[in-house]
């Protein structure tokens, strides 16, 4: 559905966007992940034909973006972020106009309008002026919008920004809905959204790919590199030290102290499990020992960990 | 027969009708030019302009009345009119007013991207916007002459002055057509309305100054003769006398067609920008 094949934006003052490549296939829900500022928008304007690559190329559904941009268009429902609406005018007649824009006439923009205000629970307030309306109207009407010709392609730049957490939840709920009958690609910076929502998570940092794959996999790969907390009753200070003698540890942190008991965090290489060793140590020691525990990544810790590592790197 | 003239009135024939074709093909011109024209209408923002524009014209019209009424004068009803203080007042403010917020406000808001990402061609937007503008522009001139048609129903003495009266409004619609595109081009460069207001009288104003007020300044006399071919002022005699003079025609049109291409480019300019 997407093809995105060494795409670049270079502006005088930076790169905004830096030679990346993926695809997506149809039907699939794909979260554009990264921190502010990793060129997500840039990248989602150059898929919508808003602004052209400084090279490279991108085609939705076979079409060019650029050289056979009303096609591709035709293509994409896009909600930009921020959901631009023009507040003079009602919800209804803003989809009329919005349908008839994309090439829908007469009875087909109707049923257009219809079924769009139907899925994005528009029916009560079709009426209203679109300047009364709370964000998160607007936001289902900025969603409207994108559906109202029923394009394959979904785009939605930040969708769940500024909705409190009922409203995402039903945005989210909305998503999956849509996923049955659209290929999306979803741009956020809020980790538990793709997690829940996207088969495949793309993560952007600094203008390049720095990850593509699935959520779990994504944390799961991260999690190889375990981190294992304990609780240790000891007042020898050689204990980080006998710890760290342990083969496979990366590190030992003593977290904190309360009371008597001590509390570790040890990074360990990957695949190696040392759970058992400490818990030998401890015995031959006879260090009372009340909890070992492996920490599981999450998505989140994916996510700092990556964007942190390269951006230090750089 | 000026052949030149006739080549140039061709092309320019051509380019228009041209445009009017491009902009009627694939109907989504069509529907931004309604959905630009609900947004003048639907809003009490124009009903006010036209209420004041023709408090405006009515003085105008009533101090040409008196003019007439005094004295034997040789200058028609429609000649008094025009040339009166409040008609060039009226002049200057209708432009920025009707201009200023068609890009403007889309670029605050940010419509102007989900505009230009729907699948339509940024000339039709362009052209929408413009003809919609014009539309309005004409529609704030036509109660004025409502006042001419009531003057010479009631008027009991023969007043026909038909060329007058077509020639007025001929020239009216025309230089339109050319500060509209300025308006058009101001609006396109920035976000702020204000911005885009005072833009666009600074520059017909100074268009307007070109073939008038340049004659008291420094200026070598040898220019004067080509600086006067720019005077609106002049521009508007000539055809309110009733000589629909095709040189205007070419220089309105010319120019409105040199600055809405600017005006295109502008808009196409975040995609050559780096």
């Amino acid at each position: 559905m997407i093809k995105v094949s060494k795409l670049s934006k270079q502006y005088v003052e930076r790169t905004a966007v830096n030679n990346i490549s993926f695809e997506v296939e149809p039907g699939e829900i794909v979260g554009f992940l990264g921190p502010n500022g990793a060129g997500k928008t840039t990248t989602i304007r150059m898929l919508t034909g808003y602004i052209p690559p400084t090279s490279g190329t991108a085609s939705i559904g076979g079409h060019d973006v650029f050289s056979e941009s009303i096609k591709a268009r035709k293509k994409i429902g896009y909600m930009p972020e921020n959901v631009p609406l023009y507040d003079d005018m009602r919800i209804r007649e803003y989809l009329r106009f919005r349908a008839e824009l994309k090439g829908l006439r007469g009875q087909e923009a109707r049923q257009g309008v219809d079924e769009a205000v139907e899925l994005c629970g528009l029916q009560q307030i079709r009426r209203q002026m679109i300047s009364s309306l709370s964000k998160g109207y607007r936001q289902r009407v900025g969603l409207a919008d994108a559906l109202v010709n029923n394009p394959e392609l979904l785009i939605l730049d930040e969708p769940t920004n500024g909705l409190d957490p009922n409203q995402i939840r039903r945005f989210r709920e909305l998503i999956k809905q849509l996923g049955i009958r659209h290929t999306i690609l979803i741009s956020t910076h809020i980790l538990s959204e793709v997690e829940m929502t996207c088969n495949r998570v793309i993560i952007l940092n600094e203008g390049k790919i720095i990850a593509n794959g699935k959520p779990n996999n994504l944390s799961s790969e991260l999690r190889s590199a375990h981190t294992i907390s304990i609780e240790l009753k000891t007042s020898e200070e050689t204990a980080k030290d006998l710890i760290s003698a342990i083969p496979g540890i990366k590190k030992v942190n003593k977290e904190h102290q309360s009371g008597e008991w001590t509390h570790f965090n040890i990074r360990t290489e990957s695949d190696t499990d040392v759970r058992e060793s400490i818990v030998h140590l401890a015995n031959t020691q006879e260090w009372p020992l009340r909890e070992i525990r492996t920490q599981h990544a999450t998505l989140e810790d994916a996510f700092v960990e990556i964007t942190q590592a390269n951006t230090s790197n750089s | 027969m000026n052949t030149p003239l006739v080549v140039i009135t061709v092309i320019l024939f051509a380019i228009i009708v041209l445009s009017i074709q491009k902009f009627l093909s694939g109907g989504t011109g069509i529907v931004i030019l309604k959905k630009e024209l609900k947004s003048i209408f639907y809003s009490p923002i124009a009903w006010i302009v036209m209420a004041l524009v023709m408090l405006l014209n009515g003085f105008s019209f009533t101090a040409a009345l008196e003019i007439l009424r005094k004295a034997d004068v040789d200058e028609t009803l429609i000649g008094y009119t025009f040339s009166s203080t409040s008609f060039w007042l009226t002049y200057f403010f209708i432009f920025p007013v009707i201009t200023m917020r068609l890009f403007s406000e889309e670029k605050k808001i940010g419509t102007i991207e989900t505009l230009l990402t729907a699948p339509v061609q940024t000339i039709h937007v362009l052209l929408a916007k413009y003809m919609a503008a014009l539309i309005f522009y004409f529609i704030i001139w036509l109660p004025s002459a409502v006042n001419f048609l009531l003057f010479r129903i009631s008027s009991t003495e023969n007043v026909n002055a038909v060329g007058s009266f077509l020639g007025a409004y001929t020239i009216i619609l025309l230089v339109g057509f050319f500060n509209i595109s300025i308006g058009c081009l101001a609006s396109a460069l920035t976000r702020n309305q204000l911005v885009a207001a005072m833009a666009c009288f600074t520059f017909c104003m100074l268009h307007f100054l070109i073939g008038f007020v340049l004659q008291d300044l420094p200026v070598p006399e040898s220019w004067q003769g080509s600086l006067f071919y720019f005077s609106t002022v002049k521009h508007v005699q000539i055809f309110i006398s009733g000589l629909i003079d095709s040189r205007q025609f070419i220089y309105y049109l010319s120019f409105t067609i040199l600055i809405l291409s600017f005006t295109y480019n502008v808009l196409e300019y975040r995609k050559w920008k780096t």
